[in-house]
């Protein structure tokens, strides 16, 4: 048997796995990823309270936004890597630290 | 879920900015010829329609939609006209810069229109989910709005950063959208008002509130605003710059006094808020004091407005104000997003007016402004009259604006901000007033090559200074649409 | 009920950890002490199956092959609802089925549009 706790203790490390993720790595394709790793912690802390509400029944709504969030991260995702081709194509790299033709 | 028709017809400028997009991204693959003039002329017909869509549903009262995701009031009506307004800049702002580079396509047009539906949908929502779609419907457009025009490093790598950011923020929100739901078992704002909560609504709200002020680019979330702004191309810049902006500050608005308007938890955010708000007027302005470069001066520039704005926001507090003194303040935020939008537009396309074409490290230096009085006295008025309205002089209707902001405040008893605003406007005079300075007293520098005049750009120029002259001379009319729009939200 | 003590249950799992962490440590350095070493040549040969590695695994792959890759995710996932949509068909009715044939009709007009601008072909 899985406690419930175990589901938020886990979201609340995903997420901020993520956020360290975010704002420690030098890489668009791991910055990214950490930025999934958020969402998926969003979605992974929905469905524990839909399933073990902390006031009144367990209902769907949770899991009912779990399903939009995951259709709309993929269409953020694709976006999202459409991009990091972009900025490969124009540099050759996808460093963040090079891409500073915007600093004054 | 009850589904009426009459919830569907509430969505019809919506639905009208939505299937223009779709015909737009059609005509593109069946119908992309040499001549591609029409496309911008279809774009601004569909937001022509959905800005009449919006000002003909005025009048009716609130209206919840679907079971309670959304809502149809005046807030929601007034937000969305303006945004249609922004939009059809936009538009035209894209006809004339893009044509003569010779990168119109249909995808511009239909990214923006896209992005708008998200924003008009935004300022309506009233469940959590909802504010998250619509959030993203709005985001995902734009973020591929400023990787359109691929010339050079710069887009690129502004669409990067704007992707990081504007993905890392909508997960702050959706984390916080969790907590939110965890503590109270609802995601209608409503209904989470209704319910109430502990800690962990608290550090829900926290992160609701950090992850839109990322949008709304508020300090200390600003970071990217400059280099993002500067590295997209001018009209996707005023794009993000009034409708990015003026969506998330109405979702911010609606959340915070609906869902979070108890006296108990709007003293939680109102201190938050008034904090946020001093540090955006301050840095804001203290840092566009220091650009030559005057896309990233009105970059800033727009920063700081968002201060402004946060003022008006911390105003409509629920607990510390009666509902006068609130209604007075979402209407304040109405009307100062209004003359936000038409100004910085307006301004924005002077920029792109005069911005040099081909590959050029400063395309955007003061010096581009020297000596236009000489060479186009009607552009170089125009452009004089919008940079007055940003420093807020009257007549016109920036001054308005702020006027009705500080005034809020003032009602709202946060008078320390009142005057904290007015001295950091003040600092923000100097740098606006440059440009003007620059126009009219400094000759051109030898050798300059003029860009050449592009109607539609001379025209929002011509139009958008005229609006704000107007609106401000005359500002009776569009202050009572404004009051008469707090749906429900005042009161 | 979501007392973080009661995380307590998980020591069986936690001692699961252990023991196979220790097994693992013990016999790789049994095997280490005992064994004995000769690295050369068939021995570094990569084994029986599969064909000769040749080359780096972390090799590009054209852009092409990502294109596709993000569009089949994009209408992958969009269908995903279907399924809720399916299994309360009855219910939903005449509404439904209009909300989901404009749903899918959207998507159709995007997938004409790849198809159009020519992103699912291979060859070029």
């Amino acid at each position: 048997m899985i406690l419930p706790s175990a589901y938020l203790v886990v979201g609340a490390l995903l997420f901020g796995l993520g956020l360290c993720g975010v704002l420690v790595r030098r890489n668009a394709l791991t910055a990214f990823m950490s930025v999934e790793l958020m969402l998926n912690a969003a979605n992974l802390t929905f469905l524990a309270f839909a399933r073990h509400p902390l006031r009144g029944a367990p209902s769907l709504d949770g899991s009912a936004i779990a399903f939009f969030v995951i259709a709309v991260a993929a269409a953020e995702a694709s976006v999202g890597l459409a991009v990091v081709i972009a900025v490969f194509r124009s540099r050759g790299t996808v460093e963040i630290d090079a891409l500073r033709s915007l600093r004054h | 879920m009850p589904v009426s028709l009459a919830d569907i017809l509430a969505l019809l400028p919506e639905i009208l900015l939505s299937l223009g997009a779709l015909l737009l991204m059609m005509t593109e693959v069946f119908l992309a010829g040499a001549r591609r003039g029409y496309q911008a002329l279809l774009a601004a017909l569909f937001t022509a329609a959905a800005f009449a869509a919006f000002l003909a549903q005025r009048g009716g009262g609130p209206r919840v939609l679907f079971g309670g995701f959304a809502v149809s009031d005046g807030f929601a009506l007034f937000a969305g006209a303006t945004i249609c307004a922004g939009l059809l800049v936009t538009v035209v702002l894209g006809a004339g810069f893009l044509a003569p580079r010779s990168a119109e396509r249909g995808e511009f047009y239909a990214l923006a229109l896209l992005a708008a539906a998200g924003m008009c949908l935004l300022v309506r929502a009233e469940d959590l989910l909802f504010v998250f779609i619509a959030l993203e419907l709005m985001s995902v457009p734009t973020y591929a709005l400023v990787a359109y025009l691929r010339t050079g490093d710069r887009p690129s790598e502004a669409a990067f950063k704007y992707f990081l950011l504007g993905a890392f923020s909508s997960a702050l929100f959706l984390y916080g959208a969790a907590l939110v739901f965890g503590a109270t078992g609802r995601t209608s704002l409503s209904g989470i008002a209704a319910a109430g909560g502990g800690k962990l609504l608290l550090a829900g709200l926290a992160l609701v509130i950090a992850g839109l002020s990322f949008k709304i680019a508020a300090v200390p979330f600003h970071m990217w605003a400059p280099d993002v702004y500067e590295g997209a191309s001018t009209p996707v810049t005023a794009f993000m710059a009034v409708g990015v902006k003026a969506a998330s500050f109405a979702v911010l608005t609606r959340i915070l006094v609906t869902a979070f308007g108890a006296p108990a938890l709007a003293a939680v955010w109102q201190p938050l808020v008034v904090a946020l708000a001093l540090l955006t007027m301050v840095f804001g302005n203290l840092l566009a004091l220091t650009q030559r470069n005057v896309k990233r001066m009105l970059a800033y520039s727009s920063v700081a407005h968002a201060g402004y704005l946060l003022v008006a926001v911390a105003a409509a507090s629920r607990g510390f104000s009666g509902p006068s003194a609130r209604g007075e303040a979402v209407s304040s935020l109405l009307f100062y997003l209004a003359a936000y939008t038409l100004t910085t537009a307006g301004a924005f396309g002077a920029l792109a007016a005069l911005e040099r074409m081909g590959p050029d490290p400063q395309p955007w230096d003061l010096d581009r402004f020297a000596g236009l009085a000489k060479r186009r006295p009607w552009a170089a008025a125009a452009t004089a009259m919008l940079m007055l309205s940003l420093a807020g002089i009257p007549p016109t209707v920036g001054f308005i604006g702020k006027l009705l902001v500080f005034k809020a405040a003032v009602d709202a008893g946060l008078v320390p901000l009142a005057i904290a605003g007015v001295l950091a406007s003040v600092v923000g005079l100097y740098y606006y007033l440059r440009v003007v300075v620059v126009m009219y007293m400094q000759p051109a520098p030898l050798g300059s090559v003029p860009t050449p005049a592009s109607w539609p750009l001379d025209l929002v120029l011509v139009a958008t200074a005229t609006l704000v002259l107007l609106f401000g001379l005359a500002p009776a009319g569009l202050a009572n649409a404004a009051l008469s729009s707090t749906g429900l939200l005042g009161g | 009920m979501l007392a973080v003590s009661q995380l307590g249950s998980w020591l069986p799992i936690a001692l699961l950890f252990l023991v196979a962490a220790g097994l693992a440590l013990a016999l790789a350095s049994v095997s280490a002490l005992v064994g004995p070493r000769r690295a050369r040549g068939v021995h570094d040969e990569s084994f029986e199956c599969g064909s000769e590695a040749i080359g780096s695994a972390r090799e590009r792959f054209g852009v092409k092959f990502y294109v596709v890759a993000l569009l089949f995710i994009v209408f992958d996932v969009e269908g995903v609802f279907l399924y809720p949509w399916a299994v309360l068909f009855r219910e939903l009715a005449w509404p439904g089925l209009a909300a989901m044939g404009f749903f899918v009709a959207t998507l159709a007009i995007g997938l004409v549009y790849v198809w159009k601008k020519g992103a699912l072909d291979w060859e070029h």
